[in-house]
């Protein structure tokens, strides 16, 4: 890696500003679900706009930097440890905006803790809102897979109870791998319920699709992304995650197979 | 004409669903139509591929259908403002071959109950999805990341159009 030429900046902050800058927003990066090489290259980013020279070592749940500059005999090293995982996009694209505006015109540091806070504190979508659209998604799956109007309704209330689920065993602390466990098992259990209601109801359709709103797709894409990068050890690492998750899930649905005895 | 409507209808429900991934990973609100658009297209090109050509099989449906949601996100990024994964993400799981999985794993808890006259034809059946899911759940995901690496660049802001 080319160490960028001594000052070019317009505006210079101190070290450490940037350097804490830096970490808070890796850190950030990698709890809103970035690839590995996302991050690298967005906290390069910013570091080559200030003229520092900075090496990055990125772990799934932790995040190590050195910056140095030429003209500068000061160091800084620092290592900042990330909070479990919430997949947020909002937070990858308005650090990626904020990163290329930065290096348009180099920001001073307080504007650029303000546009962090300012992303760290942006609304979530309303609850009910991300339950009925999802329960709506989860109707689209069945659909897509071959379910009609019936099967339709009954995911939609099976994908609807099983996020509810999933958000208030989220807000309990539960293992994220119980939570996947419990949301599939509560989502299949609806349509279980339902067909125990109704006996000419095809149950497979439903069952499937009730649970897909738990896919693990964005470990699943960031790990084939970071082994492309070569970040070996980080694409084992989130593709184990997305492997644990997709377990948690037919275990589920098998515990459930198992209590209703729906094997053929 | 009715294949063809089967086919749309089928990926409008694609566009829907890749909406809600969309809500759910807290998408900005700006790029929740172009997410509908990808969604419907993975759908389309899937659907529309198994439909025409079916020796293709669900793979190599996938894989293209990946493949177009991949590329189609460079110039949504430019246009939205947001990084592609953004767009592909939720656009591709609505392809997640659910059934599949579902399956394998009904086969997987057979096989224990299975007696020998049945394992062979349990066994078979249950590699055959598991290996089905694992593959198209392995092209999707390379089908959205392979166009960024097949274009040589680190981000999209430096795709120039029309210089590749």
């Amino acid at each position: 890696m080319k160490e960028p030429a001594a000052p070019q900046a317009k505006i210079t902050i101190p070290i450490h500003g940037l350097g804490n800058f830096m970490l808070e927003t890796g850190v950030a990066l990698i709890r809103a679900g970035a690839s590995t090489k996302r991050i690298r290259i967005t906290l390069r980013r910013i570091s080559d706009a200030y003229a520092y020279h900075s090496d990055i070592h990125i772990e799934p749940r932790s995040l190590s930097l050195s910056l140095r500059r030429s003209d500068n005999p000061e160091v800084f090293n620092g290592t900042r440890i990330a909070t479990h995982p919430v997949i947020n996009f909002k937070m990858i694209s308005g650090i990626s905006r904020m990163s290329w505006s930065i290096v348009e015109k180099p920001w001073p540091e307080e504007e650029m803790w303000k546009e962090l806070n300012r992303l760290k504190d942006l609304p979530d979508y309303p609850r009910l809102l991300i339950l009925f659209v999802v329960g709506l998604a989860g109707a689209a799956f069945c659909f897509a897979y071959g379910g009609g109007p019936l099967e339709m309704t009954i995911t939609f209330v099976a994908t609807f109870c099983g996020l509810w689920a999933k958000q208030e065993l989220l807000k309990m602390n539960f293992n994220p791998y119980l939570v996947t466990y419990f949301s599939a098992t509560t989502a299949g259990l609806i349509v279980i319920l339902f067909s125990l209601a109704n006996n000419n109801l095809t149950l497979e359709h439903a069952v499937t699709t009730s649970c897909l709103f738990l896919t693990p797709g964005v470990p699943l894409i960031n790990s084939i992304s970071d082994l492309m990068d070569g970040e070996i050890l980080n694409g084992i690492e989130r593709g184990i995650n997305a492997v644990m998750h997709s377990m948690a899930i037919a275990l589920g649905l098998s515990t459930l197979v198992f209590l209703f005895n729906l094997i053929a | 004409m009715d294949m063809f409507l089967t086919i749309f209808i089928k990926s409008v429900w694609c566009g829907i669903a890749a909406l809600g991934f969309g809500v759910l990973f807290n998408t900005p609100p700006r790029s929740l139509l172009a997410i509908w658009f990808g969604g419907f297209s993975a759908g389309f090109v899937k659907y529309g591929t198994m439909t025409l050509f079916p020796e293709m099989g669900i793979i190599m449906s996938s894989f293209l259908a990946a493949l177009i949601v991949g590329f189609t996100s460079i110039p949504m990024a430019h246009w939205r403002h947001v990084p592609p994964v953004i767009f592909s993400i939720p656009s591709v799981i609505p392809l997640v071959p659910g059934i599949y999985a579902y399956r394998a794993m009904l086969g997987l808890m057979q096989l224990t109950r299975a007696g020998n006259e049945k394992f062979g034809e349990v066994a078979q059946s249950t590699v055959y999805n598991a290996v089905t899911t694992f593959f198209v759940v392995m092209v999707l995901a390379l089908g959205v990341v392979l166009p960024m690496y097949l274009l040589r660049k680190e981000s999209v802001k430096k795709i120039r159009w029309g210089n590749w």
